[in-house]
C-alpha cells in the first residue's frame, strides 16, 4: 500500500528557501502543500544558508495544516546528501527530488533517507518522497518512478526544464505538454499516488492561469504547483465541487453509514453497488466541500 | 518576484540599459577610466522585467548605485536588497571590508544597514563597513608619547624617497614634538607601497620623535575618487580633496591629537595646488597647515622632485641622482635598476605621483 | 577558539538578519544595528552568542544588522556564519542544529 493518503493537494506553493520574509508567512495563505525550495530558487553561494534557514523554520514556525515539502538539490550536486540529512532531521513530511529520470534515483534517495531516519531517531518510513519529472527520459520512465517506493506520495511535471529538453518552450495553449501531462497522470494513478501539475509563471495572465488549471482539473490532476499566494483561491475555485456533486457524495456516504448500521457487507445506492472508487470519490468531494466552506455544521449547502 | 541578476556590461544592449538608467539618476561619468575598474555589476529587476536598481563593485568599493524605490514596498526594500547582494558578492570574493562614496541623500540608507560615515562634505560622503576598519587602523598606529603637545602629520607618496622628503620631515620635526609620516598605501606607483615605506623608514632611521606608517585606505587613496557623479573635473578634484581632508581631520587628526599638517609647496601640479588650498580652508583651527617651500638644488632653481628622479631612472642617468637622493634610495635604485626600468616600460609610470 | 576567516551570512532584506564574523584576538565583541534594538537587542544577542558557544567560538568580532528577523532566522544565519568562518560550510555540525 503506497504512502499516498487521500488528503487534498490542490495547491503546492513554492517558497524560496533562502527568503525569511516569504518563509515566515507561508502558512497563512491556506496552501494545501508548501514546498520550500533549496534548488533553483537558491544561488550556489547560498545553498548552505538556505538549508539551515529551512531547517530552523521547520523546527520553530507554525505552518498550520499544510503538508510540508522540501525540494532538495539534485542527485548530481554536492548539496544533495546534506540536504537529505537536514530535512529528515527536521522531520519534513515529503522530500521532492528534482530531475528524476529513473526508479533507481528514487531508490538511492530512499536508502539515504532511511539511513538518516535511523541516524537522527526519526520513525522509519515517516519521510515521504515525491519526484519531479523534468525531461523526456523522466516522462518515458514515469511508471517505474511513480511506483519506485512505498514512500512515494506523488509525481509532478516540471515544465520549464522539460520543454527545454524537448527543444521547445511553453506556449499559452499548453499543446507541448499534452503528452507529458497524460503520461504522468496515468503513471500516478496506476501507482496510486498524487499527480501535480507544473507552475504557471506569468502572474499577470490570470485568465491563462485559470484556463490551464481547468484543463488539468479536467484531466484528473490532484492539483497545481503555484508560485504566488494569489493563485491559491483561483485553483481552489476550479476544484470546488458543485452542489449536485456534493449532494451525490452525501448520498453515497449516507448509504455507507446505513449499511454499517445494518451490519451489511454490501453497500447499495439506487440499486447499484457502491464500490471503493465511488466511496473514495465521495470522500474527496466532501473534503473539497469542507475546504471551500460550502457546508454548514449540519451539512447544508451554503455556497453561492 | 523581484530578482537580482548579473549585468554584463560587455553586452551592448545591457550596457545601454544600465547607462540610461544611471543617467536618469544623475550619474553621468561613464569614462573608460571609471568603468574599466568595475569588477561586477548587479541589476535588480521587478516582476515585469524592468530594471529598477543597479550597483557595481570595484575592488572593495561600491559604485554606480541607483535605485527606483518601490512605492508599494517598505521604504528602502530595494536599496537593501541590492546592497545586500553586492555585499554577498564581495564576501564570496573574500572581501569583508568595504567602502562606498556616495551622495548625501544615501547617507541614512547606508547607515541603516550598518555602514559608518568616515567623512562628509556638503556634496558627498564616504562610508565604511566591515573589518579591519578605521578603529583597527588607528589602534595599529604607534602612540605618540602622552607628554607631546605639538603633534604633526605629513602624508607623502615618496615615489621614491628624496632629499626633498627628508627636508620636509626635518622642517616638520623642528616645529613639533612628534611627527606621523603617513606613506600612501595605494599601489599604483613605480615604487611599490612596500618599497616606498621601507625607504622612508630607512631614510629617517637616524631621527627621533617620529613614526613612519602606511596610510592605509584612509589617506590619499583610490577610495576618494568618485568623479563619476560630478560632471566637471576640477569640481571633482575639489570634492575629492575635501572628502580626503575631512576624513583626515575627523578620523585621524582629532583622535590622535594631531594639530599640525605639514605640506610641501607645489608650483606645478594643479591637483596638489587645489589640495593644499582646500587644506587651508578646512583644517584650521583644529589643525594648522604649514606649507614649506620645496627644497632646491645648489643652483637655487631646480626643485628636488621625485618626478625628475623617475625620469632619470628611465633614461639610466644615475650619476645625476646623487644630488636628489639620500644614500638608501640611491642604493636601492642601483640594486633594482633593471626591475624599475622594466616596470617603467610596461606601465609608463613616470607620470603617476 | 578563533575563527579561520571572516564570514558573512544572511541579507539586509525585511525579516532577515545579516551577520558578519571577523577574526579577533580578545573575547567576543558584539555590535548590533537594529530598529528594534531596544526591545529585542538582548534576545538577538543571546541567540547569536548561544550559537557561537555551540561552536566553541570565543574570540570573534560580531556585527549584526537586523531587519526584523525572527529567532529561528537569527539562529540559522548565525549557524551559517559560523560554519563559513570555520571553513566547514560543507560539513554541517548536526548536533548544533
Amino acid at each position: 500500500m503506497p504512502a499516498a493518503d487521500e488528503r487534498l493537494r490542490r495547491t503546492m506553493m513554492f517558497v524560496p528557501g533562502n527568503n525569511p520574509g516569504l518563509i515566515k508567512d507561508a502558512g497563512i495563505f491556506g496552501a494545501d502543500s508548501i514546498m520550500f525550495d533549496l534548488e533553483d530558487a537558491v544561488s550556489l553561494a547560498e545553498k548552505d544558508s538556505a538549508r539551515y534557514l529551512v531547517y530552523e523554520a521547520l523546527q520553530a514556525l507554525d505552518f498550520g495544516q499544510a503538508e510540508l515539502v522540501v525540494r532538495i538539490n539534485g542527485l548530481d550536486t554536492p548539496f544533495y546528501e546534506n540536504d537529505i540529512k537536514a530535512m529528515v532531521k527536521a522531520g519534513i513530511d515529503v522530500i521532492r527530488l528534482p530531475k528524476t529520470e529513473s526508479a533507481e534515483m528514487i531508490r538511492t534517495l530512499e536508502d539515504l533517507v532511511l539511513t538518516a531516519e535511523k541516524e537522527f531517531g526519526r520513525p522509519v518510513g515517516s519521510t515521504h518522497l515525491m519526484a519531479a519529472i523534468e525531461s523526456a527520459k523522466g516522462v518515458v520512465n514515469a511508471n517505474e518512478i511513480a511506483a519506485a517506493s512505498e514512500r512515494m506520495i506523488g509525481i509532478a511535471l516540471s515544465a520549464e526544464d522539460y520543454t527545454t529538453d524537448m527543444k521547445t518552450h511553453r506556449y499559452p495553449d499548453g499543446q507541448e505538454l499534452l503528452y507529458a501531462r497524460n503520461v504522468i497522470l496515468h503513471a500516478a494513478r496506476a501507482a496510486g499516488v498524487a499527480a501535480f501539475d507544473t507552475v504557471f509563471t506569468d502572474l499577470d495572465d490570470e485568465e491563462g492561469f485559470i484556463r490551464e488549471t481547468k484543463l488539468i482539473h479536467q484531466l484528473g490532476y490532484d492539483g497545481k504547483s503555484i508560485i504566488n499566494p494569489r493563485q491559491i483561491p483561483l485553483v481552489n475555485a476550479v476544484y470546488q465541487p458543485s452542489e449536485q456533486e456534493i449532494l451525490n457524495a452525501q448520498n453515497v456516504l449516507a448509504a455507507i453509514e446505513a449499511a454499517k448500521q445494518k451490519g451489511s457487507g454490501v453497500i447499495a445506492l439506487n440499486g447499484q453497488m457502491v464500490d471503493r472508487p465511488v466511496a473514495l470519490r465521495a470522500e474527496r468531494v466532501m473534503k473539497l466541500a469542507t475546504a471551500n466552506h460550502l457546508l454548514d455544521a449540519e451539512g447544508n449547502y451554503v455556497g453561492e | 518576484m523581484e530578482q537580482v541578476r548579473d549585468l554584463f556590461l560587455t553586452t551592448p544592449a545591457v550596457r545601454r540599459q544600465w547607462q540610461t538608467f544611471l543617467d536618469d539618476h544623475g550619474i553621468h561619468d561613464f569614462s573608460e577610466q571609471e568603468t574599466a575598474g568595475l569588477d561586477a555589476t548587479l541589476g535588480l529587476y521587478d516582476g515585469q522585467g524592468q530594471l529598477v536598481g543597479t550597483g557595481s563593485v570595484a575592488g572593495q568599493t561600491i559604485k554606480y548605485l541607483a535605485v527606483n524605490e518601490d512605492p508599494d514596498a517598505p521604504a528602502g526594500a530595494r536599496f537593501n536588497q541590492l546592497v545586500s547582494a553586492l555585499e554577498s558578492h564581495l564576501a564570496a570574493a573574500g572581501i569583508f571590508h568595504l567602502f562606498v562614496v556616495t551622495k548625501i541623500q544615501y547617507q541614512q540608507s547606508f547607515e541603516h544597514v550598518g555602514f559608518q560615515t568616515l567623512a562628509k562634505t556638503d556634496q558627498g560622503l564616504i562610508l565604511e563597513k566591515g573589518r579591519p576598519d578605521i578603529n583597527d587602523y588607528r589602534q595599529s598606529l604607534p602612540k605618540a608619547p602622552a607628554t607631546t603637545k605639538r603633534r604633526a602629520a605629513i602624508v607623502m607618496n615618496a615615489n621614491p624617497f628624496t632629499k626633498g622628503h627628508r627636508y620636509l620631515i626635518e622642517r616638520a620635526l623642528s616645529q613639533a614634538d612628534f611627527l606621523y609620516v603617513f606613506v600612501v598605501s595605494e599601489d599604483v606607483s613605480l615604487f611599490t607601497s612596500e618599497e616606498r615605506l621601507a625607504l622612508v623608514k630607512a631614510g629617517t632611521a637616524d631621527l627621533d620623535g617620529l613614526a613612519v606608517v602606511p596610510g592605509g585606505p584612509y589617506m590619499v587613496s583610490y577610495l576618494s575618487f568618485p568623479a563619476y557623479f560630478i560632471a566637471d573635473q576640477e569640481q571633482a578634484v575639489t570634492f575629492q580633496t575635501a572628502l580626503d581632508i575631512s576624513l583626515f581631520k575627523d578620523q585621524i587628526a582629532q583622535p590622535l591629537g594631531i594639530n599640525l599638517r605639514v605640506v610641501g609647496s607645489e608650483p606645478h601640479s594643479r591637483t596638489t595646488a587645489i589640495y593644499n588650498q582646500q587644506m587651508k580652508k578646512y583644517l584650521p583651527p583644529t589643525v594648522q597647515v604649514l606649507e614649506i617651500p620645496r627644497l632646491t638644488l645648489a643652483d637655487g632653481q631646480s626643485v628636488v622632485s621625485a618626478t625628475t628622479v623617475r625620469q632619470k631612472i628611465a633614461s639610466g642617468d644615475l650619476a645625476a641622482l646623487v644630488d636628489y637622493l639620500p644614500s638608501c634610495t640611491q642604493a636601492f635604485i642601483h640594486q633594482h635598476l633593471q626591475t624599475l626600468q622594466a616596470r617603467l616600460k610596461k606601465g609608463s609610470k613616470t607620470d603617476a605621483n | 577558539m578563533q575563527i579561520k576567516q571572516s564570514a558573512l551570512a544572511g541579507t539586509l532584506e525585511s525579516s532577515d538578519v545579516q551577520i558578519m564574523l571577523s577574526p579577533a584576538k580578545q573575547g567576543i565583541q558584539f555590535d548590533l544595528v537594529s530598529d528594534v534594538a531596544k526591545q529585542f537587542g538582548d534576545q538577538i544577542k543571546a541567540t547569536v552568542l548561544a550559537v557561537l558557544a555551540a561552536y566553541d567560538i570565543d574570540q570573534v568580532t560580531v556585527k549584526v544588522v537586523d531587519k526584523g528577523a525572527l529567532d529561528p532566522v537569527i539562529k540559522a544565519r548565525a549557524i551559517t556564519a559560523c560554519q563559513r568562518a570555520l571553513a566547514i560550510a560543507d560539513q554541517p555540525q548536526w548536533e548544533v542544529l
